[in-house]
């Protein structure tokens, strides 16, 4: 079942990407197109096999040592803020959050 | 609105915690080599990682993944074999890379459980005849824990502008990235609480465990450990839940039983009027001791959850967890066994004591000044005299030594504390220099006690006569006669033996 | 005198290490080209000339005072945009990073520099990496440099088009589907792409995080193998935690040969209809090669080599979608003004800092990890992620190296490719390697008789198989030839 203007506006929302009506349109038609794509996929009985969801071979358990390097990457303040596009003092600054919690977590 | 016990005897409430605790003792983030901030400038630890700058990658921190392993063998969790980190994601400038790294189905740790102990007026939450109470109406019940996974906190947001710090209302918000990264690990019970005070005494043993691991000082006030909890209610004997609401960070031992209490008494009312119960999300306000509503739950959320293609599977060896299980000390459990059963250390005393690692060291240090005697009375100083001085186990174990030879008085001990708290005075000499030291000298005590029945027969008749009490009367003559350097204990003895 | 377009890596370090010039001078001969040359093809987004003097100044001084000098002393080197170097700006070719200053730096590009490469310049791609064709970077397209009216391939075009115009020795491109091979194939260099977790990817932005790697673009092998001996020499990166050893004496096996070795070779693909015909001979003439040089050819079938399309276009947008959310205009990137609520500005300033392409492959990685979808395509992506590694696997036990098409044809005309799904068709060759983790390599083979455009063959190897691969790549670059600078753009300036 092709997605319908309302899913992609729903993606669009959660995704925090705003859209006009022709842009949404337009999307729609492309999300259809490259999930046909896809179809490959649906293809295969794949029950019984391993997802690989790192190419990594067998490494694993990859850790580091609980040790401060602030010379090594620790960022100074000026570098800390320096793209950002507002900050107040030390901090970056958001405009109202309005009730936006973030959700559940 | 009925009280919680008179709702209890209809209905079942059925609790469940998330417990977040911040992994405070490490020295660095969890996915990144900055330095734990605790009291820093906002953004003075923040590097590429933790700030989520394009590029930046995660690779975790060897002492977090062992203290979650710790935490996962002291609450009687499987290991598990093999188990990933995922990503999370919600768009909010508190997580950097507008998801967190946390753990998807498969934690590390699995399958736990802690056994709570519930005594005094607290088993009395629990009416039901389901569980086996003792003759003195404490009880045992077991807790399941569902999981325990790693994941990072998130960045500090203030909101200004608005009122108070609310989100509600305020202009804007400034983001302080230091937190951003804080190693947490997430506690997730089965729902097997059944009364406020099994979820405040599951908290109180979940920190106790916590603090004795070393891991994290769980300090609620600051936030380093923080709960949600969920509860519903349904008819006793009933098997189907009930819909349940959920009460987010909650920040004290006494708020988590309070906002409970309210929140299990209003869904009652609710559902004794005919209404149902919402499934929302509320918030506690200890001033007016009720919650309010944050959001309402329509749909469940949908995280994106996936794993983190950025970090390689863990499947820690046997002798990594090993390794961890080596460095658990001696939880409080075993050492309040431990004080009562070798010590000889009543119950009461000997959980206070094995509670806190800082009190039980203490403790333990003054019973190896002493050789392991008087440790009942060093029991005693610590928890009923020691609050609120500061003294050495030397002080300590000398003071327990004056109490137990009665060479002072209880009062007199409080005394000396407040003389030698802070300094490294000697109790012993204290008590010399002032001449405080009792006399315990049966021949110096005889004839005081002599002379007082003497002079007080009136009081003596009464005795006889079956007031017991005009006793204390008679010590308090004795203690006068000799100046307070009497021992009330054997003038107590002496007077009840010629008494009789 | 001598052209910096005549030099091959090797030639500059040696050169600055005897004293025949100095590193300044290198430096300031790759500056000039830029200066001659870049205006026609555009393949950079920023040079930055007080860095890479500043730069060449260091080893000059090292030289003076006897010390050591790494394999790349004096070697100018542009890196693809998405590599942060503290000094230039990264942008990724978005508007969504344009003037970001980069605050640290990436230790692909810190190997480069502590082996004495000059960092010239910063090359253009397509934004993000989403592309195979330079064409979608939001500043402006890059051009082929052996027909300015064709385009460079992509997302790596403005490494390759450095590289194959003379403007730098060696570049640093990124591969997540083939867009390192891609466009060296369309320019007439050769492009490397290193197994997964050979090279470091910590400092460079994300596209897809399990299918990314770094790796070189050079002239000849032997000047990628100097690269790849810089970036791996040290060891493991201990801030990306797929890294993984790859050190080898890369230099050393260089010569040794192929008789006696296997390259497995797909008949049936190499007769595949959407072949052009100048690339189907460019491989015919590659197997004449390898048999020449006493390589045994075999026949060996890689049977979800299709449907590894289908598993990239799950995986990788997926992966996007997740490493592109940080880009909300909070603590870096495009920040839309005058917004009153966080919503409207993060919405906003994502869906005017992105461009289309950006946009489009989020919004298809967030539908495709709905709870829901992702059982029906991401979790039998991974699925099938195993079964294309063990077809490599398989194959890889019969033959040492894999000959493939890089591409389906030769670069082709700026403008001509609109359509998204014939631009993703046009990476079916690559895409597989990046899925199992492999290196592969795009070694050119000549010129097209029709196009006069650059042809190349793909090697493939299995994972941490790089040596071997170089020195396959390395033989039949010895019998087909280099193809040197670009001969529209030799000469122009670049005087050493």
């Amino acid at each position: 079942m092709p997605l319908t203007r309302n899913d992609v506006a729903a993606i669009a929302d959660y995704a925090r990407i705003a859209l006009d009506d022709d842009e949404l349109t337009a999307m729609c038609d492309y999300m259809n197109e490259a999930v046909d794509l896809l179809e490959p996929i649906l293809e295969y009985e794949l029950g019984a096999i391993e997802p690989t969801y790192h190419p990594i071979g067998g490494l694993s358990n990859v850790m580091s040592a609980d040790e401060v390097d602030s010379d090594v990457r620790a960022l100074s303040l000026d570098d800390a803020l320096k793209n950002a596009g507002a900050r107040e003092g030390r901090n970056f600054r958001v405009p109202s959050i309005l009730g936006d919690d973030g959700g559940d977590r | 609105m009925k009280t919680l016990e008179e709702v209890l005897v209809d209905w079942e409430a059925v609790i469940g915690l998330e417990v977040h605790t911040e992994l405070t003792t490490l020295q660095t983030k969890m996915f990144c080599n900055c330095k734990l901030s605790h009291d820093d400038e906002p953004n003075a630890n923040v590097c590429p990682v933790c700030l989520g700058l394009p590029g930046a990658l995660p690779v975790p921190n060897e002492e977090a993944i062992r203290s979650i392993v710790m935490a996962g063998l002291a609450t009687n969790c499987d290991i598990m074999p093999r188990s990933m980190f995922y990503r999370k994601h919600y768009f909010y400038p508190d997580m950097a890379k507008n998801f967190q790294t946390t753990q998807g189905p498969v934690a590390f740790c699995m399958h736990g459980h802690l056994d709570l102990e519930v005594v005094g007026q607290g088993a009395a939450e629990r009416p039901d005849a389901s569980i086996d109470k003792k003759d003195d109406g404490s009880y045992v019940t077991p807790v399941r824990i569902l999981r325990i996974h790693m994941e990072e906190d998130a960045a500090k947001m203030v909101h200004v502008g608005g009122k108070e710090g609310r989100i509600g209302g305020a202009a804007e918000s400034f983001v302080d990235y230091n937190r951003c990264g804080t190693p947490l690990i997430e506690l997730v019970t089965e729902p097997d609480l059944r009364t406020p005070e099994e979820a405040r005494l599951f908290m109180e043993k979940l920190r106790e465990t916590f603090l004795a691991l070393g891991i994290s000082d769980c300090s609620m006030e600051k936030g380093s450990m923080r709960c949600d909890g969920n509860v519903s209610l349904r008819r006793r004997g009933a098997q189907e839940f009930g819909t349940k609401t959920e009460m987010k960070n909650i920040n004290s031992f006494k708020n988590l039983h309070d906002a409970l209490e309210y929140e299990i008494c209003r869904q009652a009312e609710v559902l004794e009027e005919g209404g149902v119960v919402q499934q929302e999300t509320r918030h506690f306000e200890p001033s007016k001791r009720r919650t309010m509503v944050m959001r309402v739950k329509e749909t469940a959320d949908d995280y994106r959850l996936f794993p983190d293609p950025d970090l390689a599977p863990f499947d820690l060896s046997d002798e990594f967890v090993e390794e961890c299980r080596a460095r658990i000390p001696e939880l409080p459990d075993a050492k309040r066994e431990r004080y009562m059963n070798d010590l000889g250390i009543k119950s009461s005393d000997a959980a206070l004591l094995a509670g806190t690692p800082a009190t039980a060291a203490l403790f333990e240090e003054a019973v190896a000044v002493t050789d392991g005697k008087h440790a009942p009375v060093i029991a005693n100083v610590m928890v009923n005299l020691l609050p609120g001085y500061s003294c050495s186990a030397a002080q300590i174990a000398a003071l327990a030594g004056l109490l137990a030879e009665d060479a002072i008085t209880s009062a007199q001990a409080r005394e000396v504390l407040e003389l030698v708290s802070g300094s490294d005075a000697d109790p012993v000499a204290v008590v010399d220099e002032r001449g405080m030291r009792q006399t315990t000298d049966t021949s110096t005590l005889e004839p005081i006690v002599d002379a007082v029945l003497a002079r007080c027969g009136e009081q003596v008749q009464q005795y006889r006569d079956g007031n017991k009490k005009v006793l204390g009367f008679l010590v308090g003559q004795c203690m006068k006669e000799a100046q307070g350097s009497g021992n009330p204990k054997l003038f107590n003895q002496l007077l009840a033996s010629k008494l009789n | 005198m001598a052209w910096l377009d005549e030099l091959s890596a090797g030639d500059i370090a040696a050169g600055v290490a005897a004293g025949d010039f100095s590193a300044v001078e290198v430096t300031q001969a790759s500056l000039s080209a830029i200066d001659a040359r870049d205006g026609e093809i555009a393949a950079l987004i920023e040079s930055c000339p007080e860095l890479a003097l500043d730069y060449a100044r260091r080893i000059d001084e090292r030289k003076a005072q006897g010390q050591e000098l790494g394999c790349l002393a004096g070697v100018p080197v542009s890196f693809k945009d998405n590599m942060q170097l503290i000094g230039t700006h990264t942008t990724c070719a978005s508007r969504m990073l344009e003037g970001y200053e980069s605050v640290y730096t990436a230790t692909c590009v810190q190997r480069m520099l502590d082996a004495g490469a000059i960092p010239v310049a910063k090359a253009n791609m397509d934004e993000f990496a989403f592309g195979s064709s330079t064409e979608t970077s939001a500043f402006h397209p890059t051009r082929n440099p052996w027909d300015t009216e064709r385009v460079p391939g992509g997302s790596s075009g403005g490494s390759a088009v450095s590289v194959a115009a003379g403007e730098v020795t060696l570049s640093l491109g990124s591969d997540t589907g083939g867009s390192i091979r891609q466009p060296a194939s369309f320019c007439g260099v050769v492009g490397l792409k290193p197994s997964y977790g050979a090279v470091s990817r910590y400092g460079v932005v994300a596209f897809g995080s399990s299918l990314d790697q770094v790796g070189p673009l050079g002239r000849s092998v032997s000047d990628v193998v100097l690269a790849m001996q810089a970036l791996t020499q040290a060891g493991r990166d201990r801030l990306d935690s797929t890294s993984q050893d790859c050190q080898s004496d890369f230099c050393g096996t260089l010569n040794q040969g192929v008789a006696g070795g296997r390259v497995g070779v797909m008949r049936e693909l190499i007769e595949a209809e959407g072949l052009s015909d100048e690339v189907r001979d460019g491989l015919k003439r590659s197997i004449a090669t390898f048999e020449s040089a006493g390589a045994e050819i075999v026949d060996v079938e890689l049977e979800h080599l299709t449907s590894a399309i289908a598993a990239y276009y799950v995986i990788g947008p997926a992966e996007a979608f997740s490493n592109l959310a940080r880009f909300d205009g909070v603590r870096y990137g495009y920040q839309e003004p005058d917004c009153e609520t966080l919503a409207e500005q993060t919405a906003k300033s994502r869906a005017h800092g992105f461009g289309i392409e950006a946009k489009r492959r989020q919004m298809l990685g967030a539908y495709l990890l709905a709870s829901g979808v992702y059982d029906k395509y991401y979790y039998p992506a991974q699925k099938l992620r195993t079964l294309i590694t063990d077809d490599y696997n398989k194959a890889y036990e019969r033959c040492d190296v894999i000959l493939l098409p890089v591409a389906p044809t030769c670069a082709w005309k700026l403008g001509e490719i609109t359509n998204a799904r014939q631009m993703y068709l046009s990476d079916m060759f690559t895409i597989s390697n990046n899925i199992a983790g492999n290196c592969g390599i795009s070694v050119p083979v000549g010129l097209g008789s029709a196009s006069g455009m650059p042809l190349a063959a793909q090697l493939q190897g299995p994972a941490f198989g790089d040596a071997t691969l170089l020195r396959y790549a390395h033989a039949l670059e010895s019998e087909v030839g280099a193809l040197g600078v670009a001969p529209a753009f030799f000469g122009k300036g670049g005087e050493l």
